[in-house]
């Protein structure tokens, strides 16, 4: 059974946001505890889906914002 | 030849277009357009309104730049996905609509994922998997799923998560827990395959 608190570190891990000695401390830990390596692995599987699952908007809406920009530049 | 080119930093981005650089701004554009469009998306579940609403996000973004209001501390990225997030949900507050579970209709939506190598079928079937993904973070509680954008599309730190809405880091963390574990058993429940190497295109 995973702590609580580790849990929440292997969050912080997986999304760069832990301080210097606690990542080195969980890295140690990953090695050692596979319960910890099979839940970062999971994690790190969600993570890679929710980046692919980012969606693109139309080519006509990023040409108004660049062209609404220019414009804008040419006024002042 | 030297072929290593150096990615240009956010706040040196907006510090050229400030100057009057406007292949900066196409750049900064280019670089957080999807993350923007899937924030907004995510809450108004509509293509064309969150286009008009991405277009109104960078608007507000060139009017606070050119006016010499951008606040340099913190990331541009969580800037603009924070402009974006606020105008998505005023939206829904001047709509006056529930966030209402609807499916996807992503027939016309251009979707720039690098499919180039995979066949028409596998194409159809990881696009149908990202369109039923979408669809599940948007039957997350509001505050898992909340968190889960301002993190993952906004790219805010848990800290900042925290502060912005108003809980500890350890509350942001346990959202952000809760989260993906409710995606992914959602994922087992809805029988959604996925591709299980982490290291595959």
């Amino acid at each position: 059974m995973i702590k609580t608190s580790t849990q929440n570190e292997l969050i912080q891990y997986v999304y760069d946001d832990l301080a210097d000695d606690a990542y080195e401390q969980l890295e140690g830990a990953l090695v050692q505890d596979m319960e910890l390596a099979d839940s970062c692995a999971e994690l790190l599987l969600i993570q890679k889906l929710l980046d692919e699952a980012v969606k693109a908007p139309r080519q006509h809406a990023i040409n108004n914002i660049l062209n609404y920009s220019k414009r804008l530049s040419l006024q002042s | 030849m030297n072929t290593t080119t150096t990615l240009i930093s956010d706040s040196a981005l907006v510090s050229l277009y400030i100057a009057g650089k406007e292949s900066a701004f196409e750049q900064l554009v280019n670089r957080h357009k999807n993350k923007v469009y899937t924030t907004i998306f995510l809450i108004v579940k509509d293509s064309y309104t969150a286009e008009d609403l991405l277009q109104d996000t960078f608007i507000k973004a060139i009017h606070t730049m050119k006016s010499g209001r951008y606040n340099e501390e913190g990331k541009f990225s969580s800037w603009i996905c924070r402009i974006a997030h606020n105008l998505a949900i005023d939206h829904f507050r001047k709509e006056k609509r529930s966030p209402m579970i609807t499916l996807e209709d992503g027939s016309n939506v251009f979707n720039n994922m690098s499919f180039s190598e995979d066949s028409a079928e596998s194409l159809q079937i990881k696009e149908d998997t990202h369109a039923r993904l979408r669809e599940l973070i948007q039957t997350l509680p509001q505050t898992q799923r909340e968190v889960l954008m301002m993190r993952h599309y906004a790219e805010m730190s848990f800290q900042e998560i925290a502060d912005a809405t108003g809980v500890s880091i350890n509350t942001a963390l346990g959202r952000m827990r809760y989260a993906l574990i409710n995606l992914r058993k959602k994922m087992q429940h809805n029988n959604i395959a996925y591709d299980k190497n982490l290291y595959s295109e």
